[in-house]
């Protein structure tokens, strides 16, 4: 070997020596999560854990060995030329090489936490009843997933953080998630929960429970649960379901697995994601709020529930139809078209949720999430009408409310806002930008409230550097 | 609306409505009440529970599982549009999607959640009763195939997952499995990834368990973000999103 041959296999074998070196650093990264490395010997060893994979040892200098032929020119591990070749590379082989790598290596548990966490830490108000018997508001927090009772005067001064409830209800044992709707028994002050997703049951709680208890009474509803009236002279319990279409009917002390007495369903019905209801039993009326979403019924509806899950709407029938308000006799069953039906762009309906019927007076309160506004009509309105009062405006602090109660013995109507960590109190006949007369806060002034619900997916939007997290 | 999907190539982003029966698509920056720029509903669609779907920003299809098949549309695909192709299993190929997908367009594999049928047991099979699969197939499979390869068995740990990804750089499938979203706060959640070329009973080559210490209860959807090596993760019980470094497979 000559001089110059020596010198150029000597700068080959140090090519190499940084090839190797890449591969054996990916290595270490992988065993150490990524953190700093201290390449003394001492370091190593002092850092050195069982993991049930390879590790760095130590470094030394390779041998003097002659090596001669050809060699590769050497490429940067970053360069995109050699990872496009690496995919082409991957793409024909199988393993690919960097599975074939891990492949030789056991199962590792990361315990990690979370280097960012995105949490509203505070309650979000989704529902709302009044307790005239108690002096007690009642909401529902459907972002920490419990239920909060208020003295009903409560009202958080502008300074303050927030207002203590009297009790809570939450925790694991209550089986309350998704907790969207609450029923007062007016007779003994139970307190009835609806959990919209996940665990498919409606809780119920006696006056003196509180924190994480076991609920007193639970019904097994259908998935998709949304909202609940009541008739308390017939002790019948009316549900709505959002998909399939429905509202299904119990009897009020209905508990376990019992079956509904009857079911509103068809594709005669105008049932559109159905999400609100009320009655009107002077009258003997049934009210429902509907986003519009709907597809058909394989078998047309009917008095019955459809099997659940996979397949119960027919293929390719879904459609958009208009919000509306479908009105129906209160004894309705089967596939059974509504009396009237509130609907067009002169009502203002966008994503109706909870509604409540003011039967004294003839009116249905709307919480009309999508326009941030309180909706108003008679309960004898039909087609495209005007609201007889719009409740909106930024003195109201209304923002995305879902949940409205008309208290008809104190003469106020109660707004539960999922957009801003608040209910709010107004005169029963407010209208207009009015500023509320008592605000229910949980959160300091100004504090946003994140809205995220039932986050079932996430994406990353790698052009904004944004999350993307679907409700 | 339980999935989402960014397309950076094109700036646009999609989500499904399985009420009505539609897969949406928006601009990118799509803010407010604004109306989707694409629409796939109708009768043509075979669309029943578009609950989640995928998209293959390299072959431009998006793909949608329901039940016993995935459906394939056009990316451009917009009305009342056919599939393209239709990937069947059910009782004579064995196998029915949970919901999870994620498609590889650099290895070509199209790979779902899902519960395989048993010889003498059924769907409802003692092990974890269903969706208790991962299934990887060809991704441009169409008509009634079979995968390529499962994974699953006691060692995988899987039951109950919800969105994936794969990520083609390394071959790894990454998972949130919520177990089962009927448990206010269920043991044996989650985010796990196997290798695509996983198959059998193997355990994830590496999984973050939902546990105090890292605060994650039912881990629900994934997205994976390469440049910062991250893994991102929205979480059902807590409302919450999670980002966890995870250098290991970036």
């Amino acid at each position: 070997m000559t001089q110059t041959d020596r010198r150029r296999s000597n700068r080959s074998r140090w090519s190499m020596m940084g090839l190797g070196g890449v591969v054996i650093l990916s290595s270490v990264l992988l065993a150490n999560g990524g953190l700093p490395f201290n390449l003394s010997s001492e370091g190593i060893d002092a850092g050195r854990k069982p993991t049930g994979y390879p590790q760095l040892v130590s470094v030394e200098p390779l041998p003097e060995v002659a090596m001669g032929g050809e060699m590769c020119a050497w490429v940067p591990a970053p360069s995109p030329v050699l990872l496009a070749a690496a995919l082409r590379q991957e793409r024909s082989a199988s393993p690919s090489p960097s599975v074939a790598v891990a492949d030789r290596r056991g199962p590792v548990a990361l315990n990690r936490p979370p280097v960012r966490v995105i949490r509203d830490p505070y309650p979000t108000y989704s529902a709302v009843a009044v307790d005239p018997k108690n002096n007690e508001i009642v909401l529902q927090d459907e972002n920490l997933f419990q239920l909060m009772v208020y003295d009903r005067l409560t009202n958080t001064p502008a300074t303050a953080r927030l207002s203590e409830p009297k009790r809570i209800i939450g925790g694991h044992d209550t089986k309350v998630e998704f907790n969207c709707a609450i029923y007062i028994d007016p007779k003994s002050g139970d307190l009835y929960s609806v959990n919209n997703d996940t665990l498919d049951t409606m809780t119920v709680f006696s006056r003196n429970q509180s924190g994480n208890a076991h609920p007193a009474r639970e019904l097994s509803t259908p998935h998709r649960t949304y909202a609940i009236a009541v008739d308390e002279a017939r002790e019948e319990m009316f549900l709505t379901v959002q998909d399939p279409p429905m509202v299904v009917v119990y009897n009020k002390y209905a508990k376990g697995q019992d079956k509904p007495l009857r079911v509103l369903r068809g594709n005669r019905t105008g049932l559109e994601d159905p999400h609100g209801i009320g009655l009107d039993t002077k009258s003997g009326l049934m009210f429902v709020a509907n986003y519009g979403n709907v597809a058909a019924h394989p078998d047309g509806g009917g008095n019955s529930l459809p099997g659940r899950g996979y397949g119960e709407m027919l293929a390719g029938s879904g459609r958009y139809e208009p919000p509306s308000i479908t009105v129906y006799p209160i004894r309705a069953s089967g596939d059974t078209m509504p009396l009237r039906i509130i609907e067009g762009a002169d009502t203002q309906l966008n994503w109706p949720a909870h509604i409540s019927v003011d039967e004294e007076h003839g009116e249905v309160y709307v919480a009309n999430d999508g326009t941030d506004a309180i909706l108003v009509f008679g309960v004898t309105d039909s087609g495209n009408v005007v609201p007889a009062r719009v409740l909106k405006g930024p003195k109201t602090q209304i923002k995305n409310p879902t949940g409205v109660y008309v208290d008809t013995v104190n003469n106020e109507l109660v707004v539960a806002n999922m957009g801003n960590h608040r209910a709010t109190v107004y005169p029963r006949t407010a209208q207009g930008d009015t500023p509320p007369i008592r605000t229910i806060r949980t959160a300091a002034d100004g504090t946003p409230a994140l809205q995220i619900g039932n986050p079932g997916a996430v994406a990353y939007d790698s052009k904004r550097d944004e999350l993307l997290v679907p409700n | 609306m339980h999935d989402i999907r960014y397309n950076e190539a094109r700036d646009e982003l999609y989500v499904n409505n399985p009420f009505a029966q539609a897969i949406l698509t928006f601009r990118g920056g799509a803010d407010g009440q604004e109306a989707p720029i694409r629409v796939i509903q109708g009768p043509k669609t075979k669309l029943i529970s578009a609950d989640t779907l995928e998209i293959d920003t390299t072959n431009n299809e998006i793909f949608v599982p329901q039940g016993d098949e995935v459906l394939v549309f056009p990316m451009m695909a917009n009305g009342d549009v056919a599939p393209t192709r239709v990937v069947r299993g059910g009782a004579k190929m064995g196998w029915k999607s949970g919901g999870g997908v994620a498609v590889d367009p650099v290895h070509n594999l199209l790979v779902t959640d899902g519960t395989v049928e048993v010889e003498g047991e059924g769907w409802r099979t003692s092990y974890r009763g269903g969706r208790e699969s991962i299934l990887i197939f060809e991704r441009s499979a169409n008509g009634e195939v079979k995968p390529l390869r499962v994974i699953r068995g006691p060692k995988t740990g899987i039951h109950g997952i919800r969105q994936m990804q794969v990520l083609p750089k390394g071959g790894w499938i990454v998972i949130t499995q919520i177990t089962d979203g009927g448990i206010a706060e269920p043991e044996g959640t989650f985010v796990g990834v196997w290798s695509i070329n996983d198959n059998g009973d193997v355990p994830p080559r590496w999984k973050i368990e939902g546990k105090e210490s890292n605060i994650m209860k039912k881990p629900r959807g994934v997205a994976l973000d390469p440049k910062h090596k991250e893994v991102i993760v929205s979480d059902m019980r807590l409302n919450a999103v999670l980002t966890f470094y995870f250098p290991e497979i970036f």
